[in-house]
């Protein structure tokens, strides 16, 4: 128990003082990379903006990626039952994850207007294929005796559904998240950045980058959303522990 | 009332005949037991008796009725040879699964299967999950879980397979337990001598495939039976008597 929270803060630790061990030692010019130190009495010092703005891109990443669960749980659950809808789809999936997004955001704030509209859009959609796969394979790894035997009372699919493959897929759902957060993270602060009317961590950093005197206020944004995917890491690990204790990967492992 | 009747029932996939054409009447409130080789297409005509698979051709009558009808008024409560507990399920909420599921056809006196764990022996695993729990009471939750739905007929396919012996024989004693005074029909398919013949009021012993039944034997062994059975002299013969028929449909 203890172990699980020392190891990562232990991790934490030594990456920061190996950070700051490195600028000092080797003088780094301020302008290419900030120590640790120098980033949180910065963040400190404007604390509320950074705080506000920190606020508004957690809630920009975490409904964004409730809303692509929601519709990949959707996709996942068609495609789960038909081979050929799944088929048909992948190479799609496929398409929307190597596409390199950044190129035609500047089209999707033009479509949807300045907002929140352009960054949900796009951090659903960056997180889609990820969770639509989890949800199929998951789904799948039902066991055939369990299908059989709902099926010998005629259980409903809506029933099977619920019951049965919804609950089969977390495990794969919780792996996917873990993965997409950094994603959906990195997502929000860009195209926060690429957007007219936002106050998130990213609207501040990316015009920070392009002033000659914005690198304090850009290595802010950088450490404050570090420290957002500390956190929501650690409520991930928390979820699945509390939610999958049943699981065999969260179970202790013999040494 | 005969709660099974087959007539000229047929079971083929493609051209592959798995079973012979096969009639048989199950009285209600029996225990008839299935033994025949691996492969020999008991499974199927379980499957087949339990609505999950169509007869390719005759008539198959569980209760009166089709066996698609039959299963979608729960008449037909399976136990399959792996437990196929839900991993995310307390043994209680496993124990009602069931019941859970098409709930408009569930008996009208339904009631929690609590009652029927502690009978088991499980009493005191309630909230345990099923990583918690050995084979054999895994094995006994499938049974509550089947027999809490008050089933007139209970399909049991090699249930206790994967067990060791000795829990074998715990199980069988606590099946015999529970089924009897419960005035349900088991159909029970199994690759063991003794437990067929310990369980049943009948053997029916199956040919290699396509499935017919070669010998139908009846087991007058008294009831209630204990665990004591095995040793009597009417039991060995019984068991010689199966034996002696199976290696028959083998050499056939």
């Amino acid at each position: 128990m203890t172990k699980r929270i020392l190891a990562p803060i232990v991790g934490i630790v030594v990456f920061l003082a190996a950070w700051e061990g490195l600028v000092r030692a080797f003088k780094v010019r301020r302008y290419i990379l900030r120590a640790p130190s120098s980033a949180v009495r910065y963040l400190w010092r404007f604390r509320s903006d950074f705080l506000d703005a920190a606020g508004t891109t957690a809630q920009h990443a975490a409904i964004g990626l409730l809303i692509s669960l929601a519709v990949a749980l959707l996709v996942g659950a068609v495609l789960a039952s038909n081979r050929f809808l799944e088929m048909a789809t992948q190479p799609v999936l496929v398409l929307v994850q190597v596409v390199p997004w950044i190129a035609y955001v500047a089209s999707v704030v033009v479509w949807l207007g300045a907002g929140n509209g352009p960054v949900l859009f796009m951090v659903a959609l960056v997180c889609l294929p990820a969770f639509v796969f989890a949800t199929v394979d998951g789904m799948r790894s039902v066991e055939p005796a369990s299908l059989e035997l709902l099926a010998s009372v005629d259980a409903g699919r809506w029933e099977t559904l619920r019951r049965l493959r919804l609950p089969a897929a977390a495990p794969t759902l919780f792996t996917a998240a873990r993965f997409n957060i950094g994603l959906a993270l990195a997502t929000t602060y860009y195209v926060e950045g690429s957007n007219a009317d936002n106050q998130g961590l990213g609207y501040i950093g990316i015009r920070a980058a392009s002033s000659s005197t914005g690198a304090d206020r850009l290595w802010a944004t950088v450490f404050a959303m570090a420290m957002l995917g500390v956190i929501a890491l650690a409520v991930l690990s928390w979820a699945q522990r509390t939610l999958l204790h049943w699981h065999a990967a969260q179970r202790s492992q013999p040494h | 009332m005969s709660r099974i009747v087959l007539r000229d029932l047929t079971k083929s996939f493609g051209d592959l005949a798995v079973v012979d054409p096969i009639s048989l009447e199950i009285e209600a409130g029996s225990f008839v037991s299935m033994i025949g080789p691996s492969g020999c297409g008991k499974t199927t005509l379980v499957r087949v008796i339990a609505g999950l698979e169509r007869a390719s051709g005759g008539e198959v009558l569980v209760d009166g009725a089709a066996p698609v009808d039959a299963r979608a008024h729960k008449r037909v409560a399976m136990v399959p040879q792996q437990p196929g507990l839900l991993p995310w399920r307390t043994v209680k909420a496993n124990s009602r699964l069931l019941l859970d599921v098409n709930r408009k056809a569930n008996p009208p006196d339904a009631a929690d299967p609590l009652a029927l764990l502690h009978e088991v022996g499980l009493g005191e695993f309630l909230d345990a999950y099923p990583h918690e729990l050995s084979g054999g009471m895994q094995q006994r939750v499938a049974l509550v879980r089947a027999l809490a739905l008050h089933a007139p007929l209970l399909v049991m396919d090699e249930p206790f397979a994967a067990l060791d012996e000795i829990t074998r024989s715990e199980m069988r004693a606590i099946l015999n337990r529970l089924v009897e005074g419960r005035g349900v029909t088991v159909l029970f398919v199994t690759h063991s001598i003794a437990e067929a013949v310990a369980l049943s009021d009948r053997v029916l012993v199956s040919s290699p495939r396509p499935s017919n039944v070669v010998a139908d034997i009846e087991i007058d062994l008294p009831r209630p039976r204990s665990a004591d059975v095995e040793d009597e002299p009417r039991y060995v013969e019984l068991c010689a008597q199966v034996r002696h028929a199976l290696h028959g449909s083998m050499r056939r």
